[in-house]
């Protein structure tokens, strides 16, 4: 039966690459890819490329990305497409690039996810994310991402009992994690003195939008992370001799209503838990068989509600699982070994190709020292895109 | 000298109006394009099919949901801080807009009001304020 092995990844540094042109620092990423598979010399051997990119023709004014990504790497005449689905883009990619293998259109896929945002200054980037949001009922208010993220807080702190402690915890671990990842946007640790305890955490980790703070939303990062596919029953295997393969065994996605308040309860995250069943069904698993994910922590509220939607904890108690450390590196269900966006920066595009990349490192056993999760069966990556409106899950394995 | 007939100049009253579908009576807001109880299609221009009644919302009462007091505001704002909430109107609908109150709870009673919430050149766009009465 035909599967889809993934033979090579890419990663650029995430952080500020605005000096860059956008569409080398995704040749970057992708001639990463091409070196981890070995295939540089025979690169055309790749038939499609899936390019993910959201603001592109907003930040950096260049359309047609995937063609220009594809004569930048002379992969000419490999079929390309662009992928657009807000912040849920590189998640998209990886599934399109699936579903290419899988229908038989093409037997080895470059997936690349980039984006530059940092051309611009935050109160456009801001602007631009918003974008996305309903133009009459919320952009118009001049309402954003933030502020939704910070008013699903409210409602779940008020529902569950959450605390700003707890957030401030899952701050801490995930800067732990990026600490030790070479690509993260921000390398630094933060303790619970600096961010909550002190009196001067009040200036360190100022309100963003209440109840959010600084240290509960990831930063605006540049970056690019490129994955190469290739069908495990394909005679073009051959190529692909230098990395052991892991394969894509699950994806599954699903959208939830465009404006948040047109939702029956808001705080219930219906695209979230939807795309990890169909994952799950996929995969023939199911969350008790996951080893570690990657969770789309935008906002750091997003990895306890994501972590309850897919089953990991039941509904209000992923903050016990916190307070014990369950989802650090050394306990029983790691998340977001990459830093997670907190700590490793959210290139729009790049976030859910990055996420799979993780996957992929874990389960080849190549993390760095301190964040290698302990012999890993399945590892599952949540892309978020808008809010909670439109949600790509991948899950991934060693056999 | 006769004095200026100003009732020439229409002054528009900020307002902001739900949707309801022609055939089941379902309110929106905002409106979509096919009804989702019943399937009805909506035509913006009003030439193939008949429009939807648009209903006013301003004076209605209703819950606070959740709130939030930003910050980081995009471009075209200058405040220094905007409140937002998600509120429940009392005929079901629910709307997200800018808070009038600087102390907002979850579960206060507010009303809702039209104002300016956006000005863009040449234009004034209206939405949702709320405030305490």
């Amino acid at each position: 039966m035909r599967r889809v092995a993934i033979t090579g990844i890419g990663h650029t540094i995430f952080g500020n690459l605005s000096d860059f042109d956008l569409v080398d620092v995704m040749g970057y990423a992708s001639s990463e890819a091409l070196d981890d598979a070995g295939i540089r010399k025979e690169r055309t051997i790749i038939d499609q490329v899936i390019v993910a990119n959201m603001g592109g023709c907003f930040l950096n004014h260049q359309a047609g990305i995937a063609s220009s990504l594809v004569s930048r790497l002379g992969l000419e005449p490999a079929q390309a497409e662009l992928v657009e689905n807000g912040p849920a883009s590189g998640g998209s990619a990886v599934k399109m690039g699936f579903a290419a293998i899988m229908s038989g259109l093409a037997d080895v896929v470059l997936v690349t996810g980039g984006e530059i945002m940092r051309t611009v200054p935050g109160w456009e980037g801001t602007d631009f994310v918003a974008s996305l949001l309903h133009p009459e009922a919320e952009y118009n208010y001049g309402l954003t991402l933030p502020a939704f993220g910070a008013m699903f807080t409210r409602m779940y702190m008020e529902r569950y009992g959450l605390t700003e402690r707890d957030l401030a915890l899952l701050s801490v671990k995930d800067h732990e994690n990026g600490e030790k990842n070479p690509f993260a946007h921000v390398r630094i640790p933060c303790t619970m003195e600096g961010i909550y305890e002190s009196p001067d955490a009040n200036v360190v980790n100022n309100f963003i939008a209440e109840p959010l703070r600084l240290y509960d939303m990831c930063p605006v990062s540049d970056g690019s992370a490129s994955l190469i596919m290739c069908a495990s029953d394909s005679p073009k295997m051959k190529y692909f001799k230098n990395k052991k393969p892991v394969f894509i065994v699950g994806v599954g996605s699903a959208t939830d209503t465009h404006c948040v308040h047109e939702r029956k309860d808001p705080l219930e995250l219906k695209a979230v838990s939807m795309s990890a069943e169909k994952a799950y069904k996929m995969a023939g698993v199911s969350a008790k068989d996951i080893s570690f994910a990657e969770l789309h922590d935008a906002f750091i509220i997003l990895e306890i509600a994501i972590s309850e939607e897919i089953g990991f904890f039941e509904r209000g108690k992923a903050k016990e699982a916190i307070q014990k450390g369950v989802t650090r590196i050394t306990g029983k269900l790691p998340i977001n070994t990459s830093g997670g966006l907190k700590a490793k920066g959210h290139p729009l595009g790049a976030t859910g190709v990055s996420q799979v990349h993780e996957l992929v490192k874990q389960l080849r056993g190549e993390a760095e020292k301190g964040r290698q999760v302990k012999d890993p069966k399945y590892g599952m990556a949540v892309n978020f895109g808008g809010f909670g409106n439109n949600v790509v899950t991948t899950i991934c394995s060693k056999e | 000298m006769k004095d200026i007939d100003f009732s020439v100049y229409k002054v528009e009253k900020p307002e902001v109006y739900a949707h309801k579908c022609p055939d089941c009576g379902t309110l929106y807001y905002p409106v979509p394009m096919l009804c989702r109880h019943c399937g009805a299609r909506r035509d913006p221009s009003g030439v193939f099919f008949s429009s939807w009644e648009k209903v006013p919302l301003s004076g209605l009462k209703g819950k606070l949901l959740t709130w939030t007091r930003v910050y980081a505001l995009p471009t075209g704002f200058d405040d220094r801080y905007l409140l937002f909430g998600i509120v429940e109107l009392e005929n079901g609908l629910r709307a997200s807009g800018r808070l009038l109150v600087e102390d907002p709870e979850i579960g206060m009673k507010l009303v809702a009001k039209a104002g300016i919430v956006r000005e863009k050149v040449g234009e004034d766009v209206y939405g949702f304020m709320f405030d305490r009465k």
